[in-house]
């Protein structure tokens, strides 16, 4: 809507029109005599409003009482306010500022000048609310671009995450869940250990991350990695060379200041390290292991526990928990399992398909 | 009677008038509606009914016009008149209505000469 109207409000005629006819041929004029019908013209005509005269000493409502609404109405940060006065009191000046008041004019006028200050406050405000729309613009554009983007890097991580599952024949549920588990277990690291200071934003990296961990077996060859039944020593070595093969693939792309980077890094090759440096490939141990790593890492053996796989049939949830706590897949740290009884309930429920997490999953 | 002996002899301030509003039509038209302005009705009624807080919005509003009109001697008149009132002091905003009556008087008096 045009904002080309001036409100003007004083309780003599005579004065109003001593502004009025300044502004009246270059703008719509309304007029008001008391400080009620003034507060509903505002809420009346408000969006067309570019200025407003206020008489301090008017019926009914005083201009102090005006501007006292159009500060609790919002209406101060959009229409500026010129204060009419007769004496200047510095006590009632100070307070029309501090109302909001963008600048006063004392009787008589002086049409020029009235005219002069005019114009450069409702230039000051339009130029003000204009900018403020462009950065509000800007803004919704930069967020939407920003969600754009994310969706499109998740996409990408899904789709490269996918390749090793579909060569092994699998249908790529792993991968969800592994990510579902890490949110869930970053969801109570966040919560419960706020000494590794990970944020909302570290969070979600990190679940992402962790989609790419096994993206190492895609070096590895097909008689080892489609093999039904136990693997061979030599070949059990091999296969847990993914790790690093899927650092030499990453390394390609390095981002040194790239922290998504780092942690597609850490969790590809720290995921099968273990709490008492039993893990491989380069026997970590303890708070050596992100943390990240280390989530990875615990989610990771329980999907593999309760998953059927071309070498074994599935564990019962209640099994693989016992299985994790006893150490028998590795040592995780006191933290992880913790975490890991803090999500169990949530955990099983994917499991168990209690619940339909293939639709939530996504992103 | 031009503008300026309008101004001369209710005691007003000619050039500052001209000054701001620049033309001599538009002076008398403002002067026309003073005559409408009902701040000194409103102040005289007022001030019998005792209703200082009324008097003395009256009186304010009275002051600003007289202070736009540049009526140099109704506005000294009328501003003394709103101070006494915002004091609240009745003996002396008595006084000064009587002065404020007699200078409203001669302005009134001269609107209606210069449109005669």
């Amino acid at each position: 809507m045009e904002k080309n109207t001036i409100l003007i409000a004083d309780d003599a005629e005579l004065n109003r029109e001593m502004i009025k006819f300044i502004f009246e041929e270059q703008y719509n004029i309304l007029e008001a005599e008391d400080g009620e019908q003034t507060i509903s013209l505002i809420q009346e005509s408000g969006e067309k409003l570019c200025l407003v005269f206020l008489d301090l000493l008017m019926p009914k409502k005083s201009g102090l009482d005006v501007l006292d609404f159009m500060n609790k109405a919002g209406y101060i940060n959009s229409i500026p306010v010129i204060m009419i006065t007769g004496e200047a009191t510095d006590e009632t000046d100070e307070k029309a500022y501090e109302y909001g008041a963008m600048d006063i004019i004392y009787k008589p006028f002086a049409p020029n000048v009235v005219m002069r200050r005019s114009k450069n406050i409702m230039e000051l405000y339009e130029k003000r609310i204009d900018m403020e729309q462009q950065l509000e613009e800007r803004t919704r554009e930069l967020v939407e671009s920003k969600e754009k983007l994310e969706r499109s890097n998740d996409f990408l991580v899904n789709a490269l995450s996918s390749v090793v599952e579909f060569r092994s024949l699998e249908s790529g549920e792993h991968i969800h869940r592994v990510k579902y588990f890490t949110r869930l277990f970053m969801k109570y690291i966040m919560q419960f250990y706020p000494k590794y200071g990970i944020t909302k934003e570290q969070a979600s990296m990190i679940v992402n991350a962790s989609a790419l961990h096994d993206i190492g077996k895609i070096a590895i060859p097909d008689s080892i990695l489609l093999k039904p039944g136990k693997l061979t020593a030599e070949e059990f070595e091999e296969m847990k060379k993914h790790t690093i093969y899927g650092c030499e693939l990453l390394e390609n792309f390095k981002q040194e200041e790239n922290e998504f980077y780092r942690y597609c890094y850490d969790i590809c090759r720290y995921h099968h390290e273990r709490y008492d440096g039993n893990g491989y490939p380069d026997k970590l141990k303890g708070d050596e292991i992100p943390i990240w790593a280390q989530v990875v890492s615990i989610v990771d053996v329980y999907d593999a526990l309760v998953s059927k796989r071309v070498y074994k049939v599935p564990y019962a949830v209640e099994e693989a928990a016992c299985m994790i706590k006893d150490g028998e897949c590795g040592v995780f740290s006191p933290e992880m399992l913790d975490c890991f009884e803090l999500a169990r309930a949530e955990l099983f429920a994917v499991t168990e398909g209690k619940f339909s997490f293939a639709d939530t999953i996504i992103g | 009677m031009t503008v300026e002996e309008f101004y001369t002899e209710i005691g007003g301030n000619y050039n500052e008038i001209m000054s701001r509003l620049r033309t001599e039509e538009r002076v008398a038209k403002f002067a026309k509606m003073f005559t409408k302005d009902e701040s000194y009705n409103t102040l005289v009624r007022t001030m019998q009914e005792g209703n200082i807080d009324e008097a003395f919005r009256a009186a304010h509003t009275m002051k600003g016009v007289c202070q736009n009109m540049s009526f140099t001697t109704l506005f000294q008149s009328s501003y003394e008149l709103t101070e006494a009132l915002r004091a609240k002091n009745m003996d002396k905003a008595n006084e000064l209505l009587t002065r404020v009556t007699e200078d409203y008087q001669r302005v009134m008096d001269g609107i209606s000469k210069y449109f005669a």
